[in-house]
């Protein structure tokens, strides 16, 4: 894993400055990865979090406090050439209880960093990989053992496969392909249970997500129109965010704005979090997973977005690489299954059905 | 789980230590292996309004970088960390490791480097606290490794350490206080010798402190503290030392030393265990076989040896002397890239002469210090 981390997804060069960022949970994964930097001559920063330094800023921080950014951190965004990123988490609800008022609060204080962050990246100055070190926590909400969850994580990013690298760069033709296929199109219809949704992507860049940023990886995305939105959604699978769940969240859109938002549980969280800002309420992000390596929901974005025969919309913050204007201090991945009787339309041609893309798409 | 005693150490740290103020940045450092004091250090300065970050590290991984490194990773020095230290108001450095002896079989010379690199930092923050501009303390959060090195279960290395910090107390701060009290009059006591000498097994030694002051330590920049430290005429020492304790530094020990000195120079070292390493350590460079500091431990709760200097240096009824690296806000004028602390039992047999006036014996002065005058006494 810490070979592809290094070699492929990061592609560290001689003189880069690394950080290496997860939790002590990570520990063996990370021995390995500062090795590979090391010997890519690079220089590996490790970045070691522990999970109970949130909750205690959360719990007991006043308002300037929660505001304040960490000179440190900005530091870094500023000076390093790659970022690579591990979860693994000791515990995923550990925030459930904290006032969504003063998380919101938390969020937008980080925004400015991650906004350059996003702009650094774009503009090709800092390369950044996130990936996942299976931990108990992660195969909990999985509903798995850690044995399994271990072969689930490595399966999605194909590292039981002899030669790795050559699968991503055959899967990353593909994802290119169909980027290729939907620029041409400037409009989309999503037909499901509770779901009928169009989005204008005209003018704006599909983006393959080939195992780069992401690890495992497997999606197109783009940034859609931030006025289009029109119509309605329902999200099969909960929306997990920040070490809280949200079930069943339907949401109303007019004009590009969420009008209307329910859930059957979390639905306070879900509203403070819309609220945050005027970009929270918008689609930064229009996707479709494609990774047929990924089945099943795990309650992990990083995986859930990339199930094969799923689309996601995220609200708030839209990656400048597909031209989204949408700036928020939020950036909230929903995932729907499509994989049953749903359909997605692009300029009123079915080019998509019960997870799949039909022929001639992709 | 927590543990009231590391919230109770981490309390002492940051109102006694750093009396850390409301909106001021502070940075705590060390391995992610200390995590029992971070996390309620971290709290306690929430509380605290301060704004609190951590910077961990992972054991494991500078053992990476020297084993394997370039010389250009080896010297490398985070352009990141220097602008930290330049800043952040305080900050925390937590001694704690996963693995003392880690770097026991690393090439010498490549540690060294690797260290000389990491000193940059330390040599920058150094260059703040001497100035007024930052506040710093450096204490221990117990493992399993400080435990083993001190031949305890970490169960009974806990009450070792949380004894020795006073924070079992009552009132922690109030107790740093009365000893700030006690050593400073101490101290002011000992700025009027011209000379010391120590008597003991195998040890007849004098040293010249005339002109030096004297430093006490009660708690500011060590958690645990208590000890009264100078550094001597740089010619000033001569007789022979025996250190009974192993001097412990990058990890490996030397054993029962025995050095000579004339004129402030040590003209001949002999040692139990790691005579070789001794002998390259003096070598390191010319300042590396003078002395830096002479002091005096008197933390009577730290009553044995535990292969940790942050402990072993204030063992009550001990004098340590330290080779290389003196302190210039207390006249020294040694410098090398050398501090090796080496301790002297003095509990059973040791005598220390003052001006030719018997002030210790087996452990304890004679006689309590003078009270400070007012205009000296610890705010």
């Amino acid at each position: 894993m810490a070979d592809v981390l290094v070699g492929f997804c990061a592609a560290v060069r001689e003189g880069d400055l690394v950080t290496l960022e997860s939790t002590t949970l990570a520990a063996p994964l990370l021995r390995v990865l500062y090795h590979r930097v090391l010997e890519a001559g690079a220089q590996p920063l490790p970045r070691i979090a522990l999970e109970g330094l949130t909750d205690n800023l959360l719990r007991f921080g006043n308002d300037e406090q929660l505001a304040w950014v960490n000179p440190a951190r900005k530091d870094d965004i500023e000076s390093v050439d790659v970022r690579i990123a591990l979860e693994a988490p000791s515990n995923t609800k550990r925030l459930s209880n904290v006032d969504p008022a003063r998380q919101a609060r938390y969020e937008r204080s980080a925004e400015p960093l991650r906004n350059r962050y996003l702009e650094r990246a774009a503009a090709g100055e800092l390369r950044w990989v996130l990936s996942a070190y299976p931990t108990e926590a992660a195969a909990q909400d999985a509903s798995m053992s850690l044995p399994e969850y271990e072969d689930f994580v490595f399966g999605a990013a194909f590292l039981d496969d002899p030669d790795p690298v050559a699968r991503w760069q055959e899967f990353g033709e593909r994802l290119d392909r169909l980027a290729r296929f939907l620029m041409t199109k400037r409009e989309f219809r999503i037909v499901g249970d509770g779901t009928d949704l169009r989005l204008v992507t005209e003018g704006r860049t599909w983006v393959p997500s080939n195992g780069r940023e992401n690890f495992p990886d497997g999606e197109v995305f783009t940034g859609p129109v931030e006025t289009s939105a029109e119509g309605e959604i329902r999200f099969t699978y909960p929306a997990v965010f920040n070490a809280r769940e949200v079930d069943d969240v339907r949401l109303r859109f007019e004009g590009g704005e969420v009008v209307q938002a329910t859930a059957t549980r979390g639905q306070e969280f879900l509203r403070e979090m819309i609220a945050m800002d005027d970009g929270a309420r918008r689609v930064g992000e229009f996707a479709f997973g494609l990774n047929e390596a990924v089945p099943i929901f795990t309650r992990n974005t990083l995986f859930d977005e990339k199930i094969g025969g799923t689309m996601h919309l995220a609200l708030g913050t839209a990656y400048p690489e597909t031209g989204g204007l949408n700036r928020s201090a939020l950036h909230w991945d929903l995932i729907c299954d499509l994989r049953s009787g749903s359909e997605v339309y692009a300029d009123g041609e079915l080019v998509y059905r019960d997870g799949r893309f039909l022929n001639g798409s992709s | 789980m927590r543990d009231p005693r590391y919230d109770a150490l981490a309390e002492l740290v940051l109102d006694h230590s750093l009396r850390l103020q409301a909106g001021e940045v502070l940075r705590i450092e060390g391995e992610a292996v200390a995590a029992p004091l971070v996390v309620p250090l971290h709290r306690e300065a929430i509380k605290r309004g301060a704004h609190v970050y951590a910077a961990l590290d992972l054991g494991g991984l500078k053992e990476l970088l020297v084993a394997h490194g370039s010389d250009e990773q080896l010297g490398f020095v985070s352009p990141m960390e220097l602008r930290e230290m330049d800043a952040v108001d305080t900050s925390i450095t937590i001694w704690t490791e996963s693995n003392t002896h880690s770097f026991s079989r690393a090439d010498t010379d490549r540690r060294q480097r690797q260290l000389a690199a990491q000193r940059q930092v330390a040599i920058r923050r150094r260059d703040r606290i001497a100035s007024g501009e930052h506040r710093w303390c450096g204490t221990l959060s117990p493992t399993q490794a400080h435990a083993q090195d001190a031949d305890m279960s970490l169960d009974e290395y806990e009450d070792f350490v949380f004894r020795a910090c006073h924070v079992l107390d009552d009132q922690p701060v109030e107790h740093w206080k009365r000893v700030g009290e006690q050593l400073q009059a101490r101290a002011t006591e000992l700025d009027s010798v011209r000379e010391l000498r120590i008597v003991g097994e195998d040890t007849d030694l004098t040293a010249i402190v005339e002109g030096r002051s004297w430093r006490a330590a009660y708690g500011r920049q060590n958690v645990p503290d208590g000890e009264v430290y100078t550094s001597p005429v740089e010619t000033g020492v001569s007789g022979t030392i025996r250190f009974r304790f192993p001097a412990v530094f990058g990890g490996r020990e030397v054993d029962d030393a025995r050095l000579q000195f004339e004129d402030g120079r040590v003209v001949a070292a002999e040692a139990a265990g790691g005579e070789d390493y001794l002998k390259s350590l003096l070598e390191i460079d010319e300042g590396a076989s003078g002395v830096g500091e002479i002091a005096f431990g008197l933390n009577y709760e730290i009553d044995r040896f535990t292969r940790n200097i942050l402990f072993d240096e204030k063992i009550g009824g001990t004098m340590h002397l330290a080779l290389g690296m003196g302190f210039e806000t207390l006249g020294g004028q040694n410098r090398s890239a050398l501090h090796l602390d080496l301790i002297c039992d003095l509990r059973r047999e040791g005598e220390v002469y003052a001006d030719g006036e018997l002030v210790w014996r087996n452990g304890q002065f004679l006689e309590d210090p003078q009270p400070a005058r007012p205009a000296e006494r610890v705010r």
